[in-house]
């Protein structure tokens, strides 16, 4: 299971092309070049090219949000579990936001959202 | 009585707490030497993390460490020119400004200069990646952070401290002959004699690895007094005060040690 959650940060030294190109890099064994190749398809999939450089201080919340899910897609796992979105996503309306990232990362897998109950109106609007 | 039960508890917990602190810092040097020898560790990504490392930590700061190792050994070598003069000594002057500059005043400078520069921020970075769940989302990517994160700074501040160490070494050795001979190439001979006198296998071999150990002190201190850092954003400047601490006193020890050694 690949984990979305707040208390799953990205590496705050690193560009967002670097978080998402560690895991090529070091689970697959890819090369350097490989790896960022990679990491810049996901961030073109997901719509987001432009952050590539941005590091987490310099990101806005769904800037940093679209990483780590990058991050998460980019693991491969067949479960993907985004842990109380509302949390991370305050500067969008985040069940819209997550729902046209979900249509354009054409992602195989199950995606899952664990979210407050009091929460649940805004996924029905 | 009740002072004097209170004394030797806290006594009794200090020294737990630094045997345990010993034993963390034995642990994990273990655990990165074990990786060392792992196959897997030396992938393209660790061998790039380590360049980056020793670019950071030695290349740098190299013309900052070369002006700074100049102006100190000048003003040693002076120093002991000027009072090997005063006192007829002055055959010995190039033996001594080996001896004290080469061998053991510019490698414990080293390690002060790459301590204070890099140990530090390290003891900081980590604190910081431990308190943020940095660490803990690099697990969850299976990223492993001993080789991603700490292994390349050992061996960075390792290298990084062999080779400044080296290279104020082989500065002072020609400022040493400058301000003795002066442009002439005739003291050569004597200086080049007085230099294979003094560097025998032992000494040489006693100064790699004080230079190795001094390299391991300002890095491997800071890493685990960082990974003892509480999930507490305010203790982090406590941990870069006790990792700094205990630097400070392990360069000394070592130093002291190496000075025992050879003249005790």
């Amino acid at each position: 299971m690949a984990r979305v959650a707040l208390d799953l940060p990205l590496r705050a030294n690193l560009s967002a092309l670097d978080n998402i190109a560690l895991i090529p890099l070091y689970q697959r064994h890819y090369g350097a070049d490989e790896s960022t190749r990679q990491a810049r398809a996901m961030l073109e999939q997901l719509g987001h090219a432009e952050i590539a450089l941005l590091r987490d201080p310099d990101m806005t919340p769904s800037q940093r949000f679209v990483t780590q899910l990058a991050r998460a897609l980019i693991l491969k796992r067949p479960r993907l579990v985004i842990d109380r979105p509302g949390a991370m996503l305050y500067d969008v309306p985040y069940p819209a936001f997550i729902g046209q990232l979900a249509a354009q990362a054409e992602m195989t897998g199950i995606w899952e959202i664990f979210d407050f109950s009091w929460n649940q109106a805004l996924y029905q609007a | 009585m009740n002072f004097l039960a209170a004394s030797i508890e806290s006594l009794g917990a200090k020294v737990a707490g630094w045997i345990t602190v010993g034993y963390g810092m034995f642990a994990f040097l273990v655990q990165a030497s074990l990786l060392l020898l792992e196959r897997s560790t030396w992938n393209r990504a660790t061998y790039d993390v380590v360049i980056k490392q020793i670019y950071f930590t030695a290349v740098q700061i190299l013309h900052v460490f070369l002006g700074y190792t100049l102006v100190i050994s000048w003003l040693i070598i002076t120093i002991i020119l000027s009072t090997a003069r005063d006192f007829g000594l002055t055959e010995f002057a190039s033996e001594m400004t080996i001896r004290v500059l080469v061998l053991e005043l510019l490698p414990f400078l080293t390690a002060l200069f790459i301590a204070l520069r890099s140990g530090s921020a390290i003891n900081t970075e980590v604190a910081l990646m431990k308190v943020n769940n940095e660490l803990d989302a690099l697990a969850h990517c299976k990223v492993p952070p001993m080789q991603f994160e700490f292994l390349p700074r050992l061996i960075g501040g390792v290298v990084s401290v062999v080779t400044l160490a080296g290279l104020a070494g082989l500065l002072a050795l020609l400022m040493g002959y400058i301000a003795i001979y002066g442009g002439s190439t005739a003291g050569f001979e004597p200086f080049t004699q007085t230099i294979a006198k003094i560097f025998d296998f032992r000494i040489v071999a006693g100064l790699l690895v004080k230079c190795v150990l001094f390299g391991l002190a300002v890095t491997l201190i800071p890493v685990t007094a960082g990974l003892e850092t509480p999930k507490k954003l305010f203790m982090v400047p406590v941990s870069v005060l006790r990792g700094m601490m205990r630097v400070f006193f392990a360069i000394v020890a070592i130093e002291v040690v190496s000075l025992a050694l050879k003249y005790v």
